[in-house]
């Protein structure tokens, strides 16, 4: 019984070394303040197949994203980032992660030319389109700003969110991760957030 | 309107941009060596040399190199080579007798150049300032302001003398014989190896800059535009020094052929 408060001693030092949650800093993305559930929302893939987000992603590391395919700056530069890493994984590991685009310009993004653009990056992200409803009613669920038109020299540009959602197998998005995270950050990140929730 | 290049953020394009301050650069470089370098009544060659060197110097600063700097390391790489190696030997060949007659023997200036005449010192000026420039956090911090590429453009243009100056300068500073003039010039290549390298075989691009800048091409993706960048500094950079290594053995055979005509006259 005397050696019982130095046993306890001895697991509380332990407990007190673990490492902290990896939301706490050990990641380079923003923590969500509050986790928030895996939106649902259907649209369509670059070949026309409905996809409901929520069912097809479901228990999945799932990294979303909404832009366009003439984005001059944010769009391509996000994501030629993840491609680059993506594009170095496994085929075991890539089974384990879905990137999913979805086009805040579904009047010029038409499927074909979504689905080549995407392709350049990597050829299994997800492309997704509907109509301005459909995709403003998909950002809503996803909680990020719904994008804008403004008039520019090619007729009009798009805002939108720069932000990359992440959606872990528990069906909840706990971090964001911003326009500005490096190729070596993703590379440093995506595993990271493989084994976290995906418990290999 | 920006009177310097230096990386906007702004969508790439190939519009014509005017940069006043470059103009500004290259007109007080050129009306100084005029006004104090005398080289309207310079030899034609001397003022050959200066043109070729003014005429590099804008063109590594103004548009579309200098607008290509602020989005491509590739571009950026070739500004490096034209500021450092190739505009200033122009430059100090142009005005080499301007040097050596306008700066008074004994003077400050006279010792300050025999000093930076020393390879060694040159040696080090020259690679310390190629390391430091080409750092990431370096290269980032001053690209992105107009005042931080100006003094990266001059600091460049101010290695390029270093590193030409042992070579190039009037005979009274040279310390150098032909041959060891090669073998500087030779071992001047050796540490550009180091950031060339890096860039070339980096897992992920280093400059957060060119990574995340707008994409000039499709095609062109950042970790393609490091490694041609890091590429360029060797394939394209050390050849340039070759040719100039190439200038001082002929000049050096040249005068030894002459000398030996002369001596095996009667």
């Amino acid at each position: 019984m005397r050696r019982l408060p130095v046993v306890a001693l001895i697991v509380s030092l332990a407990c007190r070394s673990m490492p902290k949650s990896e939301l706490s800093g050990a990641l380079s993305g923003a923590p969500l303040p509050v986790a928030v559930a895996r939106p649902g929302f259907v649209l369509a893939t670059t070949t026309g197949d409905a996809f409901d987000f929520g069912a097809r992603t479901r228990g999945r590391l799932t990294l979303l994203f909404f832009g366009y395919t003439r984005c001059p700056d944010v769009c391509p530069a996000t994501m030629q980032s993840i491609a680059t890493v993506t594009n170095r994984f496994t085929s075991e590991e890539r089974q384990r992660l879905d990137v999913v685009f979805v086009t805040t310009d579904p009047g010029r993004d038409t499927p074909a030319e979504l689905g080549r653009w995407l392709g350049r990056f990597d050829k299994a992200f997800i492309g997704l389109t509907g109509s301005i409803e459909a995709v403003e009613a998909a950002q809503r669920a996803a909680g990020v700003a719904r994008a804008i038109r403004t008039a520019d020299r090619s007729g009009y540009a798009v805002s939108h969110a720069a932000q990359v959602l992440i959606y872990s197998p528990d069906d909840s998005g706990h971090i964001a991760y911003p326009f500005g995270t490096r190729q070596s950050e993703w590379a440093a990140d995506l595993p990271k957030l493989m084994e976290r929730w995906t418990g290999r | 309107m920006t009177w310097w290049c230096a990386a906007t953020g702004t969508p790439w394009s190939w519009a014509w941009r005017a940069y006043p301050g470059v103009w500004l650069f290259v007109i007080v470089i050129v009306a100084g060596a005029w006004r104090w370098g005398r080289l309207g009544g310079a030899p034609a060659g001397r003022r050959r040399y200066f043109a070729i060197g003014a005429a590099l110097l804008w063109a590594a600063l103004d548009w579309p190199l200098g607008t290509l700097g602020g989005y491509l390391a590739a571009a950026h790489a070739g500004q490096f080579l034209m500021l450092a190696i190739c505009a200033p030997p122009f430059l100090m060949l142009g005005l080499r007798d301007a040097i050596d007659t306008q700066v008074a023997r004994g003077g400050g200036a006279d010792r300050i150049l025999h000093v930076l005449a020393h390879p060694a010192l040159a040696f080090l000026g020259y690679n310390l300032i190629l390391l430091v420039t080409h750092f990431p956090d370096v290269v980032d911090a001053l690209m992105a302001t107009q005042a931080g590429s100006f003094v990266l453009d001059v600091t460049w243009l101010v290695s390029g003398a270093l590193l030409w100056w042992p070579v190039c300068a009037p005979a009274r500073y040279q310390r150098l014989t032909p041959p060891l003039q090669m073998l500087y010039l030779f071992i001047q290549t050796i540490p550009a190896t180091l950031p060339s390298a890096f860039l070339v075989f980096a897992d992920y691009p280093l400059f957060k800059l060119y990574e995340l800048s707008p994409r000039v091409h499709p095609a062109l993706t950042p970790m393609y535009d490091h490694q041609v960048a890091g590429l360029m500094m060797k394939i394209v950079g050390d050849p340039i020094i070759w040719i100039g290594i190439a200038v001082v053995f002929f000049r050096w055979a040249g005068a030894e052929r002459r000398a030996d005509l002369a001596a095996s006259r009667p």
